[in-house]
């Protein structure tokens, strides 16, 4: 283990990311704003029913319509199901379809309206399956199966499934059912929370153009190897022939990871033996991709000590998998863990599963699945703290982990600061001031792992001392991979400035698992840092030998190299770097070796997908202010203060960007996110008017303090992850503010002005 | 497609004679072509640039006559409208975002016709009346008359709004427009109230009317209201507005809710109107600074 001292005494720089002034000024080019000679307008035929048969699929007039030049089903590609931890998706629905979005055709045509018209004239027709749309009925016995064929799909060696139950896990520790026998209190919840989107401002956009056998795909990606693993996968193509491009990606919040339409196009461009093009309406950003934020039943019951020590947890949660299991196959363990929570639990038995239905397939969203079981779970943790008649904060500093604390799955902790974070958020709140009527502060803590994975880079120093950072990593609007000028200058003793990015380029650059996981710093930034490294020591061989001095002695710093303690022996690194380039060039690779798994002890996990042992965790506390319109049910968010320990904060002007980001996002899941089904499955408002974002003129003063502490296994000068922790916590602390003005809980998410009325009401007639 | 810019009136309305469909600020018409409600009429008169369309003038009894092409953010910024007929100024000042309130006319709200536009119940509880002109000639029609369905209007073909004639607003009088929003921006009223009251030399109401937005197929008054001191009046507007509801469930809300909602709409709206007649100061759009409103920024 290694432990990284924050560099507390030098504040934080703030510097403007490089991407902004493009960005800002609209110069920036976006998937959409590519152009190709001769390119084609794609358009998919969509099942737009939730469950059915195909008993008949005729392409043929659209085939035959002037201006079309490619039209593809699933007779026209390998016949590959895929799917990285259940392989039950096509790229074209062969006999099934299980949700309204799946694909059944595609057409490249000269216009987008040709291709339009030559889409509604392909001829399906169906035979109705029922249609799965609740959870718990999905898991009951007899129900109709989604998949049929689930039995002979291929999966991860560790996926536990059956029938509807696309994936099982549980975390056990202790004895769950006989402490609870003993505890002197006993409180039992339910909570439920519908699905909601990522809803990115620049709907996906793909452009593929082939050279002969090699193919280029321009993509709004945020995995582009994912990405590229999915063509090579599905239209069975080596890795070398298929180069993924991101132009700038206008955000994707979780929505854009994944393999998506990639290698449909492809494979039209492939047909049609010209570039097609792809660009999304809003509406179907909103319905056809697998990915959206699952929606979940939560009951979970504690048991306690009269004086308020929680002794024992136990859980059951079902998630909403969607017709497909896409990446989901972790959900169920991760939503284990955020129902036991950052809590000492001597006895834990949670159980989750990931239930089928035909919804839109869910996939990772923000921090998945944290802000509904942490929600459901801090919704709850309030409920305890009134039965046993403490104040929510008192509970959670008695209950809540600490550094060198067990937690419910049997970690340990090394250095942690959450319980700093809850003093820090708390105090900056004002939480227990007297409030005017109809206003109450409402605090939640949270949890989330950094993910510790393999990445590489390059850095390389040009003969007139400008610098290049070849990076895999992919930038979604985080400004991580902005900060990684910041790593590298660091390590050369140069400044950002001196370094461009080359970036979003797979043919170009080393892996990277892309803008994923919040983990593009903290593996990205340990790559950079080693090639940064080998390029410094090859700058203070060439400064050693110029400068007649030990290689050992030279200190960067500042565009130079100089011999430590002789400030007058020095030399420009820019000269140095002309030096190099009639001789050794300047170039470092680097990737680094991940941090493993923390240890657990005493507990066991059934579908372990590795999301019990936190690497380098995350924590949080966030306390809102919230009024209350009794009326009507609205409710307003007044002021947020949150603390966060995420490790080192290497660029605070962006770390504070994440986290005003996320609890924007965090207000809207609260709120007034959620989709809303038919009773078919079909999504009743997939568009900007009838999904509530927020907006700028919703937005409350965010205040935020980073606990910044020394941090094991931590990532470069001791960062964790920022990007998803800030989305975990605050619709939590909305609904706890809610729950003390009202005097109960509201237990649906999100708790929109009418459901708060309803709780009102309830409340009124007891 | 054909598209005519015109600048006369007599230019557009030729044109609307000739079958075409006129353009102001092109919210409601574009923003339904790209949802799929209707296409894009093939032939259309752009009639943003009629300067006779975008003037505010005091008319001689002491109204009000509002071009159909004056945008909603000059309305919610024209210090007359603002002190006079403040209900109006409350209803554009919520309309969608600064850039549909720049563009967005008062004419194209009025003839779009949408149960939920904001104008429409201020204008019911003014007495206000539309101008419409064709080649033919031009008349005026009530509100009431005006609209007769969801996105139907009475006007013919060949008619085009010109003008909204406001009367004189009578002294001792006020009014507000308040609407039920789940964010503060881009959003559409999930139901909306309007009141115009005039009160007497005791400060008891004298006469009051509330108009109700998005409870119908179309904007509707509500009946029945008389005189009576401001909390009996507001109590009154609340029990009406509710009886007299006849919402629909839709994704914004229940018809429950929404009843519950418009009661509660109208009596603010009342309020609200009532301390304007009396002569204080309540910053445009009330909403903000009502109910929920109140707590816009505040942290202490």
């Amino acid at each position: 283990m290694t432990v990284t001292e924050p560099h507390t005494a030098r504040p934080a720089p703030r510097f403007v990311r490089a991407d902004g002034p493009d960005k800002v000024t609209g110069s920036g080019r976006y998937t959409a704003d590519l152009s190709l000679t001769g390119v084609l307008a794609a358009k998919f035929r969509y099942a737009d029913v939730s469950h059915a048969r195909i008993t008949r699929l005729d392409v043929s007039a659209a085939l035959a319509m002037p201006g079309v030049m490619s039209v593809l089903t699933a007779a026209d590609v390998p016949d590959v199901r895929f799917g990285p931890f259940v392989q039950d998706r096509t790229l074209f629905a062969t006999d099934v379809v299980r949700y309204e979005g799946e694909i059944i055709a595609a057409v490249a045509a000269t216009t987008a309206e040709i291709a339009q018209r030559a889409v509604d004239a392909i001829v399906v027709e169906f035979e109705p399956l029922p249609v799965v749309t609740d959870l718990e009925a999905s898991l009951a016995p007899g129900a109709p199966l989604v998949h049929d064929g689930w039995a002979g799909y291929g999966a991860a060696e560790v996926v536990v499934r059956d029938r509807n139950d696309a994936s099982f896990s549980s975390i056990t520790k202790g004895d769950a059912a006989a402490a609870m026998a003993t505890a002197d209190v006993v409180v039992s919840s339910r909570y439920v929370a519908d699905g909601c989107h990522a809803a990115p401002i620049e709907p996906r956009a793909v452009l593929a153009q082939w050279e002969g056998d090699k193919v280029t795909i321009w993509t709004s990606t945020q995995v582009p190897f994912d990405a590229r693993a999915g063509v090579c996968e599905t239209l069975e193509l080596p890795a070398n022939r298929v180069r993924i491009i991101v132009p700038h990606l206008g955000g994707g919040f979780g929505g854009k990871c994944g393999f998506h339409y990639e290698a449909h196009i492809a494979a039209l461009a492939r047909a049609a033996k010209r570039p097609v093009r792809l660009v999304f309406s809003r509406r179907e950003e909103f319905l056809a991709p697998d990915r959206r934020r699952e929606g979940m039943i939560i009951d979970i019951t504690t048991g306690m000590r009269s004086d308020g020590t929680i002794v024992a947890r136990t859980g059951w949660i079902a998630i909403d998998n969607g017709a497909y299991t896409a990446d989901a196959g972790f959900f169920s363990q991760l939503a284990a863990m955020h129902l036991a929570g950052p809590y000492r639990v001597p006895n834990v038995s949670i159980e989750a599963h990931l239930v089928y239905t035909n919804h839109q397939p869910s996939g990772s969203v923000r921090a998945p699945t944290a802000p509904q079981a942490c929600w459901a779970l801090e919704s709850h943790t309030d409920e305890l703290a009134k039965a046993v008649g403490l104040d929510p904060v008192a509970f959670r500093k008695l209950n809540a982990v600490d550094t060198g604390a067990e937690g419910p799955s049997g970690q340990t902790y090394d250095e942690i600061g959450l319980q700093q974070c809850i003093d820090a958020a708390t105090a900056n709140a004002g939480y227990g001031q007297e409030l005017p009527d109809d206003e109450a502060i409402g605090v939640a803590i949270g949890w989330w792992p950094s993910f510790s994975v393999p990445s590489g880079a390059y850095v390389k120093i040009d003969g007139d001392g400008s610098g290049q950072i070849i990076t895999g990593a992919q930038e979604c609007g985080t400004g991580a991979v902005m900060t990684l000028r910041q790593l590298a200058a660091d390590e050369l003793g140069m400044a950002p400035e001196d370094f461009q990015l080359v970036y979003q380029d797979t043919s170009v650059a080393p892996y990277d698992m892309g803008a994923t996981g919040s983990q593009t710093l903290f593996n990205n930034g340990r790559a950079v840092v080693n090639a940064a490294g080998q390029v410094a020591e090859q700058l203070r061989k060439l400064a050693a030998d110029h400068l007649e001095a030990s290689p050992d002695d030279i200190v960067l710093a500042d565009g130079h190299a100089s011999v430590a303690g002789t400030p007058a022996a020095t030399v420009s690194i820019a000269e140095l770097a002309g030096i190099a380039a009639g001789g050794e060039l300047l170039i470092g690779h680097g990737s680094g070796q991940p941090p493993g798994p923390p240890p657990l002890v005493g507990s066991t996990c059934v579908g372990d997908l590795g999301m019990a042992a936190f690497v380098a965790p995350q924590f949080s506390c966030h306390a809102v202010r919230v009024k209350l319109d009794r009326d009507t049910g609205v409710a307003r968010v007044l002021a947020v203060s949150t603390a966060h320990d995420s490790g080192t904060i290497i660029n605070e002007l962006g770390a504070l960007g994440q986290v005003e980001g996320g609890v924007l996002m965090g207000i809207g899941q609260a709120l007034t996110e959620g989709t809303t089904y038919d009773d078919q499955g079909k999504q009743r408002n997939a568009a900007m008017l009838e999904y509530k974002l927020q907006t700028c003129a919703d937005a409350p003063p965010i205040n935020t303090h980073f606990v910044q502490i020394a941090t094991p296994d931590a990532g470069p000068r001791g960062a964790k992850g920022l990007a998803e922790a800030p989305n975990v916590a605050t619709a939590a602390a909305i609904s706890n503010a809610l729950a003390a003005i009202i005097g109960r809980p509201v237990r649906r998410l999100p708790m929109t002005a009418e459901r708060v009325w309803e709780t009102l009401n309830e409340e009124a007639a007891r | 497609m054909s598209l005519l810019i015109a600048t006369t009136l007599d230019d557009a309305l030729a044109a609307l004679a000739a079958g075409a469909r006129p353009i102001a600020g092109g919210t409601d018409l574009v923003v339904g072509a790209r949802h799929g409600k209707a296409p894009l009429p093939a032939s259309l008169v752009a009639i943003d640039r009629i300067e006779s369309l975008r003037t505010i003038d005091r008319s001689a009894d002491g109204g009000l006559v509002i071009g159909a092409g004056v945008s909603h953010h000059t309305i919610e910024t024209d210090a007359t409208i603002g002190a006079e007929w403040s209900a109006l100024a409350d209803a554009s000042a919520l309309v969608g975002s600064p850039a549909t309130r720049h563009v967005g006319t008062l004419g194209g709200n009025v003839m779009n016709g949408s149960p939920a536009m904001d104008t429409g119940a201020p204008l019911v509880v003014f007495g206000a009346e539309a101008e419409l002109a064709s080649a033919a000639g031009s008349r005026r029609v009530d509100m009431a008359t005006l609209w007769v369905g969801p996105g139907r209007t009475s006007a013919a073909a060949d008619e085009l709004c010109v003008a909204i004639h406001l009367p004189a607003r009578a002294l001792r009088s006020g009014s507000a427009y308040l609407r039920l929003e789940y964010r503060r921006a881009m959003e559409i009223a999930v139901v909306g109230a309007a009141a115009a009251v005039t009160l007497t030399a005791d400060g008891a109401v004298g006469s009051v009317r509330v108009a109700l937005t998005a409870i119908a197929a179309t904007i509707v008054e509500v009946t029945g209201l008389t005189g009576g001191s401001v909390a009996d009046v507001a109590a009154a507007a609340q029990a009406a507005a509710a009886d007299q509801a006849t919402p629909i469930s839709d994704l914004r809300a229940s018809d429950r809710y929404r009843r519950h909602c418009i009661g509660v709409m109208a009596r603010r709206a009342v309020e609200a109107a009532a301390r304007r007649a009396a002569g204080e100061t309540i910053a445009i759009p009330v909403n903000r600074a009502v109910g929920i409103g109140m707590a816009a920024g505040a942290t202490s």
